[in-house]
């Protein structure tokens, strides 16, 4: 056979040509970007001309290097303060998220705790909506008066003035991130848990071991890889996190290396920029390097399930009431009352002021006053945030349908093929951009597609920019739910057709896609979501006709414009909870159930 | 001496129940087996001897010591009450070597570090899994990880040893092995085996008694041999013994003393009881016969028709149609017949048996056909 030959029979088979065309594809748009955005720390840029004298735009250049990482104080305020402030919020991040989550999950899954469907059902609850809504929460409950402004809820109903350590920086980010993904830390967890062999406990109970032994040396043991892998996407999404240490650090300057990036970016250094939004990819890869060195594959951690699912669940005794109802409430607290915090907020004319005849619903239906935030009108008229929305429902579906439909091509195809050289490489490269923290690759695709390149135009500004970064930025949770589905289904199913003649459009239309329709449904489920919230991956790459509703709030947030943020946000977390409910019921499927 | 004695023990699952008013008394060095079909309560029972999970009603005793009690109120947690477990798919924590998963209980009890060392090396000898210490149950192969399994719940040398189908995730060869292997077990540990199986072999070859369990309530409680040939009923006559027993429905046409003449639709035979024979005329009874008394015999007044064959080398079991019932036999020896083929049959034995005709088949009589 020639090469030729060979080539024909290779192509014949659609998984191969999935393989190829993903492998070029991806390798175009995530992997030859990075050698871009390497060129531009190296690079003279057009706003830099004045600063770096007697240089060119385009010219190489050390400056950046030198200045970011060895100027003394400068390099100090610049880049290394900012990288410790991100530590410092990412570790405590993960230890409050690991610690709430877990903890909860062993309430859940191990104690005679009452209320068990609605307390799990309210506590993922924060991980639906977007990150930020617990921030903008805060703030509405805990500013001060002390940078400006005026007091939130807390001070007027208290009379106190929070201290700015408590309104603002470290401990509100790290509180708030912590939240947000200690329901996940429960997913991870609590599944864990709930699926362990209750033999393994019961075994070691027979062999005389105390109920604190247990956890010690059989529990928490078995559960380590969950504890990891929250822990290692906890502080991976919590470095690459913007929206809160944007809202919570801005007033008192607190910077973290992604509201640093963004400032650099939009500002006159963009060779500051690219350059930490390099550092923050080598940081995403190194975890992921570490994860797969930490985790021991001789203790393989999967055994076989047992059938006693009935364990002895702990008793709280006195405590199960009290505990009970004040997780109930607690949970309340950082669900609903945000989203009350934000309807109040939206209605009140004067800041800070509130009492009744302060309440209006200028901000929703108002035609727009000059006195009034430069007579932009109330949200339900504003032809601009109907764009937002136009532009952020649009631009959901469109990743989500692009993500989840390439997820399901590319997890069939690595799935078929698995084991072969390009199929593990695919696989490698649709995960990368799980690794890139958003607003790094929002930055290399500013980078990329300011200027055009060959046949591709200057995307910069355009609405495909945003649908291309989201569909490459979502396409790992759509391909991990795509292989999942078509390990779980194995081959035989489809070769049983096969071998009757069906036809492979046929096969996957007919038989593969309807029985997996759940997790294949999950793949565009999760795109979409993550794109209506998504915020950082956006930011560096919109112009004003292309806005979408997060970076409007985001921008009415930077102006001071509060009624409209709040309002804003109140649409978005309903927007967001209402697909997924719908979604939910109409599918099964489900956020909270998926990875991400 | 852990004997231990269940009375009038009751699991409830919401209205059904799991166990129902269950009576049993387990002597000292005993070899007992709770047999039955999956979901019969069977490894209940166990998991409620060993304390895992809480009867609804009744009372538990091991060795003297009530350790269950729902009227005094006594429950007794598992590891107060000094036994061994070995689970069904033997609950090796994946997470400690081989070593470490044999001395966590010496551990738990402040053993002195020698001594641990030196329980584990007997231990370790005894199961032939030295050479494996260092390493985790993951790496090993189901019938290693099986004697690991077994040498944990050896080592603080409980006076009484549950198992839960331990042989059940193993193929056949290392079944085998591993019952023998439990037999010289139970001798050398002098200790008291409870034993959860659903097959009725392992519980024939291995147990001093049988203990069988259908839908939470007790069916028969002897020792192998007596439950096979005097079952209490056509549900232990059936499930004990491979191939299965005849079981015919034929009707009593007539009784004369203790000498029935039953109906095989236009044919009748014989019953002739060595006992008592407590049936009328017109009765529907079950008559039962085990595989290995139908012979093949020129001499034999029954015709029957050769339906299959399945030679094995050492016994042939041959499917035979006799008046349109089926009917099954163990020829020994390499033999071989012809499909179809007409043979002429004799019941041999006095150990036939005679059930009632209901839903509960009690055994009525046993006697020779003719």
């Amino acid at each position: 056979m020639n090469v030729t030959q060979r080539l024909k029979l290779f192509f014949r088979k659609p998984h191969n040509v999935i393989l190829v065309v993903l492998f070029v594809l991806l390798t175009v748009l995530t992997f030859l970007p990075m050698l871009s955005i390497i060129m531009d720390t190296f690079t003279v840029h057009t706003s830099e001309v004045m600063r770096i004298r007697g240089t060119h735009a385009g010219d190489f250049t050390l400056y950046h290097w030198r200045k970011v990482l060895a100027d003394g104080e400068n390099s100090m305020s610049i880049f290394y303060k900012p990288l410790l402030n991100t530590f410092a919020i990412s570790f405590a991040t993960c230890a409050i998220g690991i610690s709430v989550g877990g903890g909860f999950a062993w309430l859940i899954t191990r104690t005679n705790i009452k209320f068990k469907a609605l307390l799990s059902a309210l506590f993922v609850i924060p991980y639906i909506m977007p990150a930020w809504t617990l921030a903008l929460a805060w703030l509405n409950f805990f500013r001060n008066s002390l940078v400006g402004g005026v007091p939130g809820l807390f001070t007027v109903l208290t009379g106190i003035t929070t201290p700015n350590w408590f309104a603002y920086g470290f401990f509100p980010i790290s509180v708030v991130q912590g939240l947000h993904y200690a329901p996940f830390a429960y997913i991870l967890i609590g599944g864990i848990l709930k699926n362990m062999d209750a033999n393994l406990e019961e075994a070691a109970q027979l062999l005389h071991a105390t109920r604190l032994q247990i956890i010690q040396k059989i529990t928490l043991p078995m559960v380590k890889p969950a504890i990891l892998s929250t822990f290692l996407l906890a502080f991976s999404s919590s470095m690459s996190a913007f929206a809160v240490p944007a809202f919570l650090g801005m007033p008192v300057r607190y910077q973290v290396l992604t509201t640093q990036m963004y400032r650099t970016l939009q500002g006159l250094n963009p060779g500051y920029g690219y350059l930490m939004a390099l550092m923050l990819i080598l940081i995403g890869v190194s975890i992921m390097l570490i994860n797969q060195k930490v985790l021991d594959n001789r203790k393989a951690y999967t055994t076989i399930t047992g059938k006693s699912s009935n364990v002895s669940l702990f008793n709280l005794r006195g405590l199960k009431n009290p505990l009970s109802y004040f997780l109930v409430v607690g949970l309340l607290c950082i669900t609903i009352v945000p989203l009350i915090t934000f309807a109040i907020e939206s209605f009140i004319v004067e800041p800070g002021n509130y009492a009744l005849s302060n309440f209006s619903t200028v901000f929703w239906t108002g035609e727009g006053a000059v006195d009034i935030a430069n007579g932009e009108p109330g949200i339900l008229r504003n032809r601009s945030v109907f764009n937002g929305l136009y532009n952020s429902v649009v631009l959901s579906l469109v990743c989500a349908f692009f993500a989840g439909s390439l997820g399901i091509l590319g997890g069939y195809a690595i799935a078929r093929k698995k084991g072969t050289w390009l199929s593990e490489t695919v696989n490698h490269l649709t995960f990368f951009p799980y690794l890139l923290p958003s607003m790094a690759m929002g930055a290399i695709y500013l980078s990329v597609f300011a200027v055009p390149h060959g046949p591709i135009p200057a995307l910069y500004g355009t609405f495909a920019v945003l649908v291309l970064i989201g569909t490459v930025k979502y396409l790992p949770f759509a391909t991990k739910s795509g292989i999942n589905a078509m390990l779980q289904l194995g081959g035989q199913i489809e070769e049983a057709a096969l071998i009757m003649g069906v036809g492979w459009w046929k096969r996957m239309t007919r038989i593969i896609i309807p029985i997996q329709k759940t997790s294949f449904l999950s793949g565009y489920l999760l795109p979409y979501i993550s794109c209506m919230r998504e915020l950082s991956l956006f930011i560096l790459l919109i112009s004003p006709s292309t806005a979408v509703l997060t970076t409007m709030l985001f921008q009415y947030n930077e102006k001071g414009w509060n009624q409209y943020a709040n309002a804003i946000n109140l649409l978005i977390v309903v927007v967001v909870l209402l697909s997924n409910y719908i979604i939910n019921k109409l599918t099964g499927a489900s956020i909270d159930k998926g990875i991400g | 001496m852990p004997e231990i004695i269940l009375k009038n023990v009751t699991k409830m699952y919401g209205k059904s129940a799991a166990v129902n008013q269950l009576n049993l008394n387990i002597p000292d060095h005993s070899f007992i087996t709770l047999l039955g079909p999956s979901g019969c309560g069977k490894t209940t029972t166990l998991r409620m001897i060993a304390g895992l999970e809480t009867p609804t009603s009744g009372e538990i005793s091991i060795g003297g010591q009530v350790v269950f009690s729902s009227e005094q109120g006594i429950d007794v947690p598992p590891e107060k009450r000094n036994v061994g477990f070995l689970f069904q798919n033997y609950a090796l924590w994946p997470h400690m070597t081989v070593l470490e998963n044999i001395t966590f209980g010496l551990e738990n009890l402040k053993w002195p570090k020698d001594k641990i060392k030196e329980r584990a090396d007997v231990l370790m000898k005894m199961l032939k899994i030295t050479e494996y210490g260092t390493r985790y149950p993951a790496e090993l192969s189901g019938g290693q990880q099986q004697r690991v399994a077994i040498a944990r719940t050896l080592a603080t040398g409980p006076k009484t040893l549950f198992m839960d189908e331990p042989l059940s995730n193993l193929d056949a060869k290392l079944r085998m092995e591993m019952r023998t292997e439990l037999k010289r077990l139970h001798m050398e540990t002098d200790s008291t085996f409870v034993y959860v199986t659903h097959d009725q072999l392992e519980a024939m070859t291995l147990s001093t008694r049988i203990c069988l369990i259908k839908e939470g309530l007790l069916q028969q409680y002897a020792p192998p041999l007596t439950v096979y040939n005097e079952p209490a009923n056509t549900f232990v006559a059936d499930f004990i013994g491979s191939p299965n027993i005849n079981l015919l429905h034929v009707k009593v046409q007539s009784v004369n003393d203790k000498t029935a003449t039953l109906q095989l639709h236009d044919k009748t035979i014989q019953f002739t009881a060595t006992g008592e024979l407590p049936i009328a005329a017109g009765q529907e009874v079950v008559l039962g016969i085990r595989p290995e008394n139908v012979v093949l015999d020129q001499s034999g007044e029954l015709l029957a028709q050769i339906y299959s064959t399945l030679p094995s080398g050492m016994e042939t079991v041959v499917r035979l149609k006799l008046n349109g019932f089926n009917l099954t036999e163990v020829v020994f020896g390499s033999v071989d017949f012809k499909v179809n083929e007409e043979v002429h049959l004799k019941i041999k034995s006095d150990k036939n048996l005679l059930f009632a005709g209901d839903a509960e088949g009690k055994c009525l009589a046993q006697g020779s056909i003719y």
